[in-house]
């Protein structure tokens, strides 16, 4: 048998290194560190930008396959299947010319009727077109993570848009990519208005399984219908007003409660967002707006 | 390494190998994630696994700190609190480096009942952590990565030790 063929370096004897137990205690403390930072202060957010670095080229990596898949899905997509597609543009172009001829007209009545009333105009906003990389995979929220980031232009607590409504808000910017928190999130919540009614509402993401909405706090006697649609309201300052949200799917009226448990499904495609929009939010565009305190001034008791 | 009676004679491990399956696994995580299964509370670890599978055989080269490390990097890719990974990563390479004089004495199966509380635990431990800061309980499914990865526990003993089995003294009959 030649040499080299079997381990023959003997097992130090004496000097083992730092023992297991020293090395769990220092590391989990360092991470228990960590996740109460990463909760309570915004310090470790360098610490993620640098790793991020290091994780973007594996993930360009892992995502190679899947570009791949989806060109050759692309060059063997049947004739069918791409005629089916221009019919279906065809008639959404016809659709939308009908409206867009309205928007003209309504345009100029819209101008009049704010000089009129010498509302401020409506400043548009920016927006920057990004693609979804991938869904988070941390099992215990919905996030989505777009592959536009800091270096693109990209803020923190952006509204996010696809073809469909609001998909969610940028919640945390790397320099490559961003990650967007969906609407559906329990940690979510976005002011809308019901298209219908007119009344205003709070949608919260759902806290069970579902990828839904829970529009909250209205009353039971509340006029709420299925398939009512819920648009942005607009008073938060981030959401542009007006952009669907949700449409109303479930609505249970409990004799016990004051409120009424109604769900939502939301508009976006939150499973399966590819192109979506990043807008920059409402109250950056506003004018004075740096002249406005960032934080509400705490009131001073007693004073005058 | 003192071994059972009747076992094969392992060659020495190329450190270069070990590297490659632990970015090989990285790299499956992600692959998993982020083309079909999504969030899915149910995908099995397979960084994890390749963690533990090191810890008991080379303990002397991955353990407790690269352990810690690949959990910090998981964290960033999952966008998950920084530090859940590092820290469950961290926990189960010391219980695998507590039980691998023992483990490797059991056939393969058997082993892989062991392993499982290893696998659950980390699993527990950061279920309660996300549970403590304020996430969503993703499910009973949660709780079956652990039992995944001790299933695969066999096809990872023959897949990583196989480079280690070849012939000491290859020959035009034994090429590899």
């Amino acid at each position: 048998m030649p040499l080299g063929s079997l381990d023959r370096s003997p097992p130090p004897f004496f000097k083992q290194g730092t023992s297991a137990l020293t090395k769990l205690l220092f590391f989990s403390t360092l991470s228990c560190g960590l996740m109460f930072a990463d909760l309570h202060y915004n310090i470790v957010q360098p610490a993620r930008w640098a790793l991020s670095l290091i994780v973007y080229p594996v993930q360009w990596l892992a995502l190679r396959p899947v570009a791949i898949w989806d060109q050759l899905d692309d060059v063997f997509e049947s004739k069918q299947d791409a005629l089916n597609a221009v019919e279906l543009s065809r008639k959404k172009l016809l659709e939308q010319s009908v409206r867009a001829s309205q928007v003209e007209q309504l345009t100029l009545e819209n101008n009049h009727l704010r000089r009129l009333l010498e509302l401020r105009e409506r400043y548009p906003t920016s927006a920057i077109a990004a693609e979804v990389l991938y869904e988070a995979a941390d099992p215990f929220m919905r996030k989505m993570i777009l592959n536009k980031g800091a270096t693109h232009g990209v803020q923190n607590s952006s509204p996010v848009m696809d073809d469909q409504g609001i998909l969610g808000q940028v919640t945390r910017v790397h320099p490559l990519v961003s990650e967007i928190t969906l609407v559906t999130d329990r940690e979510h919540s976005i002011p809308v208005l019901n298209t219908r009614t007119g009344a205003r509402g709070v949608a919260f993401g759902e806290s069970g399984g579902a990828p839904l909405l829970e529009l909250r706090y209205m009353a039971t006697n509340a006029d709420i219908e299925d398939g009512d649609v819920l648009t942005t309201s607009g008073v938060d300052g981030v959401y542009p007003p007006g952009i669907p949200v949700a449409k109303v799917v479930k609505i249970e009226r409990r004799a016990d409660s004051v409120f009424a448990r109604i769900l939502c499904e939301s508009l976006a495609r939150v499973q399966g967002a590819r192109h979506v929009m990043v807008l920059e939010p409402v109250k950056f565009s506003l004018p004075g707006f740096a002249d406005l305190p960032l934080a509400p001034q705490p009131v001073v008791k007693g004073a005058k | 390494m003192i071994m059972p009676r009747g076992q094969q004679l392992l060659l020495p491990v190329s450190p270069l190998f070990m590297l490659l399956t632990l970015l090989a696994a990285f790299v499956l995580d992600m692959l998993q994630s982020m083309s079909w299964l999504g969030n899915a509370a149910w995908a099995p670890d397979w960084l994890a696994l390749v963690l533990v599978f090191w810890a008991i055989h080379q303990p002397l080269k991955v353990g407790v700190g690269i352990s810690f490390i690949l959990g910090l990097l998981t964290d960033v890719h999952q966008t998950s609190l920084l530090g859940q990974h590092a820290l469950s990563y961290t926990v189960q390479g010391y219980l695998a480096t507590m039980i691998h004089r023992r483990i490797l004495w059991f056939d393969v199966p058997s082993q892989a009942l062991q392993v499982l509380p290893v696998f659950m635990a980390a699993q527990l431990l950061e279920l309660s952590v996300r549970i403590a800061a304020g996430g969503l309980f993703p499910g009973w499914a949660f709780l079956l990565p652990p039992v995944l990865q001790a299933l695969m526990w066999p096809v990872m003993t023959v897949l990583l030790l196989a480079p280690q089995r070849r012939a000491p003294d290859p020959d035009k009959h034994r090429p590899l």
